[in-house]
């Protein structure tokens, strides 16, 4: 069918028809239909996704990159799915509202059953390994928690040998997702150990099992509960203070460490810093000064990217940025916003950056 | 008239003051852009999806002549909206910022025979970097007319108002190859192997194009191969036609200056706009003409602000119009037939041999600019 369309029109036409008569059909790119939504705990929402045959699947722990439309404007941030992959490919995502935010207020306040929302590959590597036995050790704090509980739901799906802790910061009790299934897992399977941390609820509302409130994860309290650090294989997930935390506390004491954070890297305030830039087509990391527009950096190292007027007028020097936050030099203004569009010969980095190069 | 009565010359110092309100001006639109844009562009990518189907389905009624006609012209409309005021623009990158893939700058292929790939170094690179600049814009008459003075007289030019119809007709397949070298290569500068290198990518753009066009849509019409395959012919000549006048018109009227390389030294960003200014002439009319020429119908504008959404020029105008009067700048706009009549008029006045006026000079204290013509 596509071999006998292809000589008489376009993918983004077919798309443009397609959406006509069923808003997920596509040539080839990954969309998927909001099925259904629920709240999950006070300032988060589950949003279970139907996609179509596009979407190749995920393995529990890993992350998808969603994109919605928002005020004329493709938004892409990363989520991670938080079921398991099952017969009928859904994806259930849990998204926690951030004060300001522009996907998560749009995925929370303004989706609705029916609406469309495209996806990208899954990638991550926090993920169970073939032989999945000995003992680990979760560590997650807010939303860092979506990928932990894929693994969580996958372990006790498979009935997996070895044991499994879970440590689960969040301010409030209103604001824990999942707490009902996890004390009712943690009772019933004595494998699986759970503490859930509250650092904004005193002692006064005691009450839930396994619950400490108060409680801040540092290394005297990890060597209380978790005895034998260095017997376990930890991931940690959440903020990039927590994520930063985690690995100074058990980063170097464990088997083996792996973290991932969902907020970027600080900004390099300092024109006279450097960063790190991530190539990712052609796979090589620079580590370039800040303070020059990427394009002359760039070419500093050697690495030739195609340009013309290295004036922001041509476009040719565009390239995808995945990740990372650049300034305009004529304008002074700022972009924090990952998988746009960036001229590179004039923008500079102020941070980390991946680029589509 | 001459240019120095269109045109003071400025100071640097007001040069920089000229550049500066114009960054202002930009400033202030880039500000405004968003939903508005997107829904636009949006509405005018439906309005080419929804004339092209519209088109391609009454020829397959072209038996009856006015379904030809009618399917005809629709077709050509979409082919024109397509190439103008989607594909031109999108390929600016003035949607980029909406991070929708089908609207990318960088990747959007359009309905023309020519690839994005060699316009994105032709048109948005060259042309627009190096506006009217002799030996550095292959724009200034696409190295077969001679449209300016400036550009040497050969006996072969004696022949130039039947080329130039010609050329009209066939404006795609020019576009499509003006940047395969072929020059270089009869000239024995370039091997056959690095040209066929260079024209792998525009043979198969040419290939889809002309099996789309004309093998695969009319085959499907069955029994109705030939109306299909005519109507197909006519709607991508007028789309031909419409663009050379709309292009032509931008460039080539009677007050448009070409520029030597030597004011490239040391340009500084005031000294840019006003080449662009010079260089470019619009084109007074009406709403519908505006997206019918892809707003090129504002070339000034999208000369100074390639990047912004083009359908910001009509709104920016005023103020540009305005500030070049404040600096003494000629602001060369004029309706549809007054510019085209100068394009052709320059067509057959420098098919025959003709001298250049005094070179256009641009600034007062910049002796480069000055250069001998
Ligand atoms: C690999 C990966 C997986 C992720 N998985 C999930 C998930 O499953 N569920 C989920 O809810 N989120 C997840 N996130 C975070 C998510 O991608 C967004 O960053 C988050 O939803 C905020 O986006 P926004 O557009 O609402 O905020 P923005 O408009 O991007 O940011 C607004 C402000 O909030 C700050 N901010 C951004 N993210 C956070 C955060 N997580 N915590 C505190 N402040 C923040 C920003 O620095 C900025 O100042 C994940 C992130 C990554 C990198
Ligand atoms: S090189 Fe022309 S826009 Fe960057």
């Amino acid at each position: 069918m596509r071999r006998l369309l292809n000589p008489l029109i376009a993918p983004d036409v077919f798309d443009f028809w397609a959406s006509k008569v069923n808003s997920t059909w596509s040539w080839e790119r990954p969309l998927a239909r909001i099925v259904a939504r629920r709240p999950e705990a006070h300032g988060a929402v589950t949003l279970v996704l139907q996609p179509n045959r596009h979407f190749a699947g995920f393995v529990p722990g890993q992350h998808i990159n969603v994109t919605a439309e928002i005020d004329g404007v493709r938004v892409t941030r990363s989520y991670s799915p938080t079921n398991i992959p099952a017969a009928d490919r859904r994806v259930e995502l849990t998204v926690k509202q951030i004060d300001g935010g522009r996907m998560s207020t749009h995925l929370i306040g303004h989706t609705q059953v029916g609406d469309v929302l495209e996806l990208g590959p899954a990638f991550g590597e926090m993920t169970w390994p073939e032989a999945a036995d000995g003992r680990w050790l979760l560590l997650a704090a807010g939303s860092g928690i979506t990928p932990m509980m894929s693994l969580v739901r996958a372990w006790a799906a498979a009935c997996m040998p070895g044991e499994l802790t879970l440590v689960y910061t969040a301010r409030t009790q209103a604001e824990l997702c999942f707490a009902a299934e996890l004390r009712e897992l943690a009772a019933r399977e004595p494998r699986f150990h759970l503490h859930l941390l509250l650092t904004r609820e005193s002692d006064a509302f005691a009450g839930a099992p396994y619950t400490e409130r108060g409680g801040r994860l540092d290394a005297d309290w990890l060597q209380q509960r978790v005895p034998e650090l260095a017997a376990h294989t930890v991931y940690a997930c959440g903020p990039a203070g927590f994520v930063d935390s985690a690995r100074q506390i058990a980063g170097n004491r464990a088997a083996r460490f792996h973290a991932e954070a969902f907020t970027p890297p600080a900004l390099v305030d300092d024109v006279a810093g450097t960063v790190r830039v991530e190539l990712r087509a052609s796979g090589r990391t620079l580590e370039l000064p800040a303070g020059q527009s990427l394009l002359a950096a760039l070419e500093a190292q050697g690495v030739h990217p195609a340009h013309g007027c290295r004036m922001g007028i041509c476009n040719t020097c565009a390239c995808g940025k995945l990740s990372g936050t650049t300034q305009d030099l004529n304008t002074g203004d700022r972009d924090a916003e990952p998988n746009s569009a960036l001229r590179i010969c004039v923008n500079r980095a102020c941070s980390d950056l991946t680029l589509d190069l | 008239m001459t240019q120095a009565k269109l045109n003071r010359p400025l100071s640097s110092e007001e040069l920089d003051r000229f550049g500066a309100e114009l960054d202002a001006l930009r400033a202030r639109t880039v500000a405004k852009v968003g939903d508005e844009d997107a829904r636009y562009i949006r509405r005018i990518v439906k309005a080419v999806r929804y004339t092209e189907a519209a088109g391609r389905a009454l020829l397959f009624a072209g038996l009856f002549p006015p379904a030809w006609i009618l399917g005809t012209l629709l077709l050509g409309l979409s082919k024109i909206l397509e190439n103008m005021e989607l594909g031109h623009n999108v390929i600016h990158g003035q949607y980029d910022w909406m991070n929708d893939p089908t609207l990318n700058g960088k990747t959007y292929e359009w309905d023309i025979v020519g690839t994005s790939e060699n316009w994105r170094k032709t048109h948005n690179y060259k042309h627009h970097t190096y506006t009217n600049i002799r030996g550095l814009d292959d724009d200034i008459g696409y190295g077969v007319l001679r449209i300016f003075p400036e550009q040497k007289w050969k006996p072969l030019y004696l022949a130039q108002p039947l080329f130039a119809v010609i050329f009209a007709l066939l404006f795609e397949w020019g576009v499509a190859i003006q940047d395969v070298r072929l020059g270089r290569w009869l000239k024995g500068k370039m091997s056959g192997a690095q040209l066929r290198k260079e024209f792998a990518p525009v043979g198969r753009k040419i290939r889809r194009q002309i099996i789309k066009d004309y093998v695969a849509f009319p085959l499907l019409a069955g029994p109705f191969f030939l109306p299909v395959l005519t109507g197909n012919i006519v709607a991508n000549i007028l789309r031909n036609l419409w663009t050379y006048m709309i292009i032509f018109c931008g460039h080539f009227t009677a007050d448009v200056e070409t520029f030597p390389k030597s004011v490239l030294r040391n340009e500084s960003r005031g000294h840019w706009y006003l080449r662009q200014l010079r260089g470019s002439s619009n084109i007074s009319g009406g709403t519908l003409l505006h997206i019918m020429s892809g707003n090129l119908s504002h070339q000034i504008e999208h000369h100074m602000f390639p990047d912004l959404p083009a359908r910001r020029y009509a709104e920016m105008a005023p103020v540009v119009r305005e500030i070049c009067a404040r600096y003494g700048q000629n602001y060369n706009t004029g309706s549809l037939p007054r510019q085209f009549g100068q394009v052709v008029w320059r067509i057959l006045r420098h098919s025959l041999p003709s001298r250049p006026r005094r070179e256009a000079v641009l600034t007062v204290d910049a002796p480069q600019d000055a250069a001998v013509a």
